[in-house]
C-alpha cells in the first residue's frame, strides 16, 4: 500500500463517515414534530 | 369508498423513511460490484470520478425525487405515474411515468432469487459450509465453489430446479413469504419496524466481517505478499492515468446512480408518505450518505482485501473480472474456506448481512406498485398487496424457471434494472428542473427543511445534472446496447423475458388510463394545477 493509497482510502472513508455522522446527529437533535422548544427563563 | 380504502399511510418516525430509503439503496452492489469497479477503473483515483458523480448526479437526482414524492403527497398521491403528472408532466407524465412502477415490479421478480440465494448460502454456513475442501488447489476450490453455485440456481438447463432441487425452491419460497409478510402488515408496522432493526444489524454484521478481514495479517508465510495491506493497496493505491479514460467516469457515475436507487421509482413513493412539511433535504442527504458509508466504507475494504489475502493478485483480478455474483458466490465461499474454525461463522455473518441488504432493497420494490394498485383501482392495501403478490410470485417464478445461464435474470437486469432506469432519472430531473421550474422546486424541497440546498447546486440541477446523465446514458447505450440486442436476438429466454416485461407494462399503461379517469372523476388536481396547500 502506498502513501497516495492511505491518503484516498483515509480521505473518501473520513468523507463519508463524517458526512453521515454529521447527518444522523441533525437529525437526531432535531425536535420531534409538534414539539415547540420551551423559551429559556433563565438565558433568556 | 371505503374507510380501509382512503386510510392513508404515513412514517412514524422521520428516521424510519430514512433507513427505509438508505434501505432500499444499500444492496449487494455495495459490497460486490462497487470494488470491481473501482480496482479496474484507477483504483483509489477511481473516487475522484465517483464523488463528483456523487455531487452532480446521485445527490441532486435524489433530492429532486423526494421533493417530487412529498409533493405528490400533499395532493393525495403515492404511486409514481400520478406524482409525475402532478409535478408537471400531466397525461404524458403520468403515462411515461409508468415505468416508475415497471422498474421497481420487475427488478423485484429476480431480486427476490438472489436474495434467496443469500438467505440459502446463510444457512449453509450455519450448518457446516458449502464442503470446500481448503487443502486442494485453490483453483479446485474455486470449481467447487462454482459447481455448487452453478448447481444451486439452476444454470445447467431450464425447468431444472423443478426436478429435484427442493432446496433453491424452498428458499425462495420462504423469501417471497417473509416480504409479504412484511409488506402485508404496512408501511409503518411492516417495512418501517423491520428496517429499524434490520439496518443497525447489517452495520454490525459488516462490522464483524471487516475486523476479521483486516486483521487476518500475512496468513501463509510462504507468500508474505498476500497480506492485508497488500489487499488494501490493490483496492486504493490511485492510477492517475485512468482517469484520462472516459471508462473510468462512466463507470464511476454509473456505479454512483445505480447504487443511490435514484431513478427507481422507489424515493419517490417513499416520500410521497411524509408529511407535508417533513424535511427532504437533511433526509436525503442522510440516505445517500448512508449508503455511502456501507459502499465506500464498507465495500471497498472487505471483498477484495480478503480476496487478496488468500487468492493472490492473479487470483483477485480473475474474481473481479468474473463479476459481483462471481465474486460474492464463487470466489469469496474459497476464502471463508482459508479461514480456519472462524470461517463458517464469518461466511454466514457475510450471506446474513448481504441478505439483509438485500430484504431491505426488495421491500421498497413491492410498495410503488401496491400503491399504484390501490390509486388506479380504488381497492384496499389488502387487495393491492394481494394484486401484487401474484404478479410477483407468477415473475419470481418464470425467473426461476427460466434459469438457464440466468439469461431470463440478465434480460431483466440489463433492460430494466439499466437502462430504464436511465429512463426515468432523466424524466424525474427535467420535470423538476424544467417543467416545474428549478426556482419553484427548489423552493418547494426548501419547505419545512432543516438545511438548504447550496446555491450553486440551482445551476447544477438546471443544467449540470441533465447534461452528465444524458452523456452518461448515450456512453452507456454505446457501449452496452448492440451486445444486449445480440443476446436478445439469439436467446429464447431472453425474448421471453422482453415479452413479459412488455405485458407489465401494457397492463400498468392500461391502470394509468384507468386511475386517470378516477382521478378526474373524483376531481383530484391530478395536473397540479392548484396551489400544494389545496
Amino acid at each position: 500500500m502506498r502513501i497516495s493509497g492511505w491518503i484516498f482510502l483515509v480521505l473518501s472513508t473520513g468523507f463519508v463517515v463524517g458526512l453521515t455522522a454529521w447527518c444522523y446527529y441533525k437529525v437526531l437533535t432535531l425536535p420531534e414534530d409538534g414539539v415547540v422548544k420551551p423559551p429559556d427563563m433563565l438565558g433568556g | 369508498m371505503a374507510e380501509d380504502r382512503q386510510q392513508p399511510e404515513q412514517w412514524g418516525t422521520r428516521l424510519g423513511v430514512i433507513l427505509a430509503v438508505a434501505g432500499s439503496a444499500v444492496g449487494l452492489g455495495n459490497f460486490l460490484r462497487f470494488p470491481g469497479q473501482a480496482a479496474q477503473n484507477g483504483g483509489g483515483a477511481f473516487m475522484i470520478p465517483y464523488f463528483c458523480a456523487l455531487l452532480l448526479l446521485g445527490i441532486p437526482i435524489g433530492w429532486a425525487e423526494w421533493t417530487m414524492g412529498r409533493y405528490g403527497g400533499r395532493k393525495g398521491f403515492h404511486s409514481g405515474p400520478a406524482i409525475l403528472g402532478v409535478f408537471g408532466g400531466r397525461s404524458a407524465g403520468r403515462y411515461l411515468g409508468s415505468i416508475s412502477v415497471l422498474i421497481p415490479l420487475a427488478v423485484s421478480y429476480y431480486y427476490i432469487y438472489v436474495e434467496s440465494w443469500c438467505l440459502a448460502y446463510f444457512w449453509k454456513y450455519l450448518t457446516g459450509g458449502l464442503g470446500i475442501d481448503p487443502t486442494a488447489p485453490v483453483a479446485a476450490q474455486v470449481a467447487t465453489s462454482t459447481g455448487f453455485f452453478r448447481e444451486f440456481v439452476g444454470a445447467s438447463a431450464n425447468g431444472v430446479l423443478e426436478a429435484g432441487h427442493g432446496t433453491t425452491i424452498f428458499f425462495f419460497a420462504l423469501t417471497v413469504a417473509v416480504n409479504l409478510f412484511l409488506v402485508y402488515r404496512g408501511l409503518n408496522k411492516g417495512i418501517e419496524k423491520f428496517v429499524t432493526w434490520a439496518m443497525p444489524l447489517m452495520a454490525a454484521c459488516a462490522l464483524v466481517v471487516l475486523v476479521r478481514v483486516l486483521t487476518l495479517g500475512t496468513p501463509d508465510p510462504a507468500n508474505p505478499g498476500q497480506n492485508v495491506l497488500g489487499g488494501l493497496g490493490y483496492m486504493w493505491n490511485p492510477d492517475f492515468a485512468a482517469l484520462g479514460s472516459f471508462q473510468t467516469w462512466l463507470a464511476a457515475a454509473g456505479q454512483i446512480f445505480f447504487s443511490l436507487s435514484v431513478g427507481f421509482g422507489v424515493i419517490l413513493n417513499y416520500a410521497s408518505y411524509m408529511k407535508k412539511k417533513d424535511d427532504v433535504v437533511l433526509s436525503g442527504l442522510t440516505a445517500s450518505a448512508t449508503n455511502e458509508v456501507f459502499e465506500v466504507g464498507f465495500g471497498g475494504m472487505i471483498t477484495l482485501t480478503a480476496s487478496f489475502v488468500f487468492l493472490g493478485l492473479s487470483g483477485t483480478i480473475a474474481a473481479v473480472q468474473t463479476g459481483s455474483f462471481g465474486l460474492g458466490f464463487n470466489t469469496l465461499p474459497v476464502v471463508f474456506a482459508q479461514m480456519g474454525a472462524l470461517g463458517n461463522f464469518i461466511g454466514a455473518t457475510w450471506f446474513l448481512m448481504l441478505f439483509l441488504a438485500a430484504i431491505t432493497s426488495s421491500l421498497s420494490m413491492y410498495q410503488p406498485t401496491i400503491a399504484f394498485l390501490r390509486e388506479a383501482l380504488g381497492v384496499s392495501r389488502k387487495m393491492a398487496t394481494t394484486g401484487m403478490a401474484l404478479l410477483a410470485v407468477a415473475g419470481g417464478w418464470l425467473v426461476m424457471y427460466f434459469s438457464r445461464e440466468l439469461i431470463f435474470f440478465d434480460t431483466l437486469d440489463f433492460w430494466v434494472g439499466t437502462f430504464l432506469i436511465f429512463i426515468l432519472a432523466a424524466l424525474q430531473i427535467v420535470l423538476f428542473s424544467w417543467f416545474f421550474g428549478a426556482e419553484r422546486a427548489l423552493a418547494e424541497a426548501h419547505e419545512g427543511s432543516h438545511i438548504r440546498i447550496p446555491g450553486p447546486l440551482r445551476f447544477v440541477m438546471k443544467w449540470v445534472t441533465p447534461v452528465y446523465l444524458i452523456v452518461v446514458f448515450v456512453g452507456f447505450s454505446v457501449q452496452n446496447l448492440r451486445g444486449s440486442l445480440a443476446k436478445a436476438m439469439a436467446n429464447p429466454e431472453a425474448q421471453l423475458a422482453l415479452g413479459w416485461v412488455l405485458l407489465n407494462l401494457l397492463l400498468l399503461l392500461v391502470l394509468v388510463w384507468r386511475g386517470e379517469r378516477r382521478w378526474r372523476a373524483a376531481g383530484l388536481d391530478l395536473d397540479g394545477r392548484r396551489p400544494a396547500d389545496d
